[in-house]
């Protein structure tokens, strides 16, 4: 298409997170082409968003009093609003590990002269706003911006990462430890879980090409539960990895509860399924992600 | 008093300049950082190998670096070496993240500084006008590209990056992938070459239209690449006094004694010294501390740049021309490093974790990055993160000062100033998120 000046406008948003979204969208060349982008500080100079906008893209979480501000004011000027990224979904990476002693360093810290008072946690922004469509991911891959941007509804997301990772999984290589990847070799086209890694492809959202897996690192979970999961305690995934787990290996059961609550997986795992506690967030229903 | 606030746009994160004037005269500029991420809190209490995960979300410009630096920290902690393989694996990684960040920040960050325009993106009335500056824009991306590919094939994905782990890295780089990455940068680096050039020459426009190449005074610099070898998976910190002479290098586990860090009331972000002077970070220390890049096309531009500019060079805008140069480098690096076989032979060790402390050190875009743990019962006990953005905040803060004196006369405050500001915060580039990490 050629370049003009009445394409659709959209605008991207940032709240509180680590740019790593919008730089993922810089990546799909294709936009520029099919959009036109009116608002997006890290790449261009205009200090409002315009109030004729089509597709608004949220991304970051909600960590300022500021941020609320912001948010409530975009939503109010844009008729589509998608949440972008996992930090937009749950509060994110700024929500790890959000106990007292953290959210006591937040409050000392905070008092700065002329500075945005932060907030004691981090919010997901669909506490604050409608959402139109989510976007998970730790950034969502190029394509899938572009799905978003383009053709949410006739999008086919696999439904976990397995089905994009190409790895088999094996009836007669039962680890009996969690090895990670202190053994020092990640064998080619065999189950990371056959290995000995903590991988929970199988419970979570596919969508992203199995990036993680297929050059052999385990999958940490950034796009969240697969639909089954969706609007569920952190309890029903657990459940159904430690069943995999079983299934799988001779590793003692311990040792795998042990794997499944530690922090690297609670950085996405319970980041997703956290909200269930919060009564003040809608249910997110399978249609409006993607 | 009078205070104007600039927000800032085109650099990574929330940040403003706020300028206090006093009957015509400027009585302070300062660089805020409006928000803060609080890494170092969150991590405490993780079991140390997975952090590795995590501190990349530090910042997804810079995430490699982070990578890379969180996995040297435990490396040195649990008295691993990684093979010559994963080392040069991890430096292609490295290249990767320089050609992305270059540029990004010469074309989308900075040259609608050149053209007057409010992104890269904009586009004219005119349709010829439209049509350069659509092409304008396409091969920024597709050069940006080069390197979020090269992050992509060395590191498994181009944000947040998953291949370098502690012992080395996950997989080699099939010979195949290498030869199509190699065709992409045959067929490209012509282009980013005479993108460069439109860059130097945009920028010498510019200079001569303001009269001046951003006036400060000289400093110090600090770069962690060689004089000859402009290794980014760096091993020492060096630092080049204002006067050209070189002072002692030093290992990062000495870094304290050397860079002395501290808080602000009127930021989020840090700020550091060296040994109490005013340094600078980023393209334009590591190119005064060089002595040859290793490849042809960018030696010759380094020539140029010391011929015409002198060495060490000091004004502001030259981290800008700097960044070109470094673009090109890093592409016809990486097109050499390919050329090798990146397949054969061992990717990794094993290893079993260690209590202790450790420190791991790579050249981030913006300079030296190192990441500093105490591991107790294998959890976290506590981590640093030196930043290089705020080793150069008092230069950005001394810069600022220096323009705003420029633009705010007896006559009031000239409409350049908003510009002015724009230009000199960009031209170090700073990384936000990073930098309140
Ligand atoms: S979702 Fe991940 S990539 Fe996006 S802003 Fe948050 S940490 Fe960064
Ligand atoms: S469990 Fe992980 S490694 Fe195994 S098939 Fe699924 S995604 Fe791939």
């Amino acid at each position: 298409m050629e370049p003009s000046n009445d394409l659709p406008k959209f605008a991207v948003l940032q709240l509180s997170g680590c740019s790593g979204c919008e730089v993922s969208l810089l990546n799909s060349e294709e936009w520029i082409s099919n959009f036109q982008l009116v608002y997006m500080p890290l790449v261009v100079t205009s200090n409002k968003i315009p109030d004729d906008v089509e597709v608004l893209l949220v991304t970051g979480g909600v960590r300022t009093d500021e941020d609320i501000h912001n948010l409530r004011k975009g939503r109010s000027r844009a008729k589509k609003l998608i949440a972008v990224g996992t930090c937009a979904l749950s509060g994110g990476v700024a929500q790890f590990k959000d106990d007292h002693i953290a959210s006591e360093a937040f409050r000392q810290a905070s008092h700065r002269l002329r500075m945005p008072d932060m907030l004691p946690h981090a919010y997901p922004i669909d506490r604050f706003v409608d959402v139109d469509l989510y976007l998970p991911g730790c950034p969502p891959t190029p394509e899938l911006f572009m799905t978003a941007l383009k053709d949410p509804e006739g999008a086919k997301i696999p439904a976990i990462v397995c089905q994009e990772c190409g790895r088999q999984k094996l009836n007669d290589m039962r680890p009996t430890a969690i090895t990670g990847t202190r053994s020092g070799v990640v064998l080619p086209d065999i189950c990371l879980i056959n290995q000995g890694y903590v991988c929970v492809g199988t419970s979570t959202r596919g969508g992203c090409g199995a990036l993680c897996t297929r050059p052999g690192h385990a999958c940490v979970g950034c796009r969240g539960p697969a639909n089954p999961y969706l609007n569920k305690e952190p309890k029903f995934v657990i459940d159904n990895l430690r069943r995999v787990f079983t299934r799988m290996t001779d590793i003692p059961e311990e040792e795998i509860n042990a794997a499944l609550e530690s922090p690297w997986l609670s950085l996405f795992l319970d980041q997703f399924t956290d909200y269930t506690q919060d009564t003040e967030l809608p249910t997110r229903t399978k249609e409006k992600m993607l | 008093m009078t205070t104007i606030t600039y927000p800032l746009s085109r650099i990574e994160g929330h940040a403003r300049v706020v300028i206090d004037i006093h009957d015509n005269e400027v009585f302070r500029a300062d660089f805020q950082a409006m928000e803060m991420r609080g890494f170092s809190h969150y991590v405490r209490g993780v079991p140390a190998e997975q952090i590795t995960v995590i501190v990349p979300r530090i910042c997804g410009v810079c995430s490699t670096a982070h990578q890379v630096a969180s996995v040297k920290a435990l490396e040195d902690t649990f008295g691993v070496t990684p093979p010559p393989l994963a080392q040069e694996i991890r430096e292609v990684l490295l290249l990767g993240q320089l050609i992305q960040n270059q540029a990004t920040s010469l074309f989308i960050f900075t040259m609608p500084d050149r053209t007057n325009a409010s992104s890269l993106f904009e586009l004219s009335q005119t349709e010829s006008a439209r049509a350069r500056e659509f092409s304008l824009a396409q091969m920024a991306l597709r050069i940006r590209k080069i390197g979020t590919d090269l992050i992509s094939l060395a590191g498994g994905q181009f944000i947040h990056p998953i291949k370098t782990v502690i012992g080395g890295v996950t997989s080699g780089i099939p010979r195949e992938k290498a030869d199509k990455m190699i065709h992409t940068i045959e067929e490209l680096l012509p282009v980013a070459v005479e993108m460069v050039d439109i860059y130097w020459d945009m920028s010498m426009e510019m200079g001569d239209r303001i009269g001046s190449w951003g006036d400060d005074e000289p400093a110090h610099y600090l770069a962690s690449t060689g004089a000859n070898d402009y290794r980014l998976n760096s091993q020492r910190l060096r630092v080049m006094l204002p006067d050209g002479t070189e002072a002692p290098s030093f290992d990062p586990h000495d870094f304290a004694n050397y860079l002395q860090i501290s808080e602000s009331e009127y930021s989020y972000a840090g700020i550091s010294s060296y040994m109490g002077s005013v340094v600078r970070a980023n393209s334009l220390a590591r190119i005064n501390l060089s002595e040859s890049l290793g490849t042809p096309i960018a030696d010759a531009y380094r020539k140029r740049f010391v011929q015409t500019f002198g060495k060490p060079a000091h004004a502001i805008m030259f981290f800008d021309i700097c960044r070109g140069i470094e673009l090109v480098y890093a592409l016809e690096k990486a097109r050499q490093m390919l050329e090798c076989d990146l397949e054969h032979g061992e990717t990794e060790v094993g290893y079993s974790p260690k209590d202790g402390v450790g420190y791991g050190l790579v050249e981030a875009p913006r300079g030296p990055l190192i990441h500093h743990y105490e591991v107790e019962d294998g959890l976290i006990k506590s981590a640093d993160f030196v930043i290089p953005t705020v080793h150069n905040m008092l230069a950005i803060r001394r810069a600022l000062t220096v323009v705003a004196k420029r633009y705010v006369s007896q006559d009031g405050i000239s409409s350049e100033l908003e510009r002015a500001v724009g230009r000199v915060v960009r031209a170090f580039d700073p990384c936000i998120a990073c930098a309140t990490k």
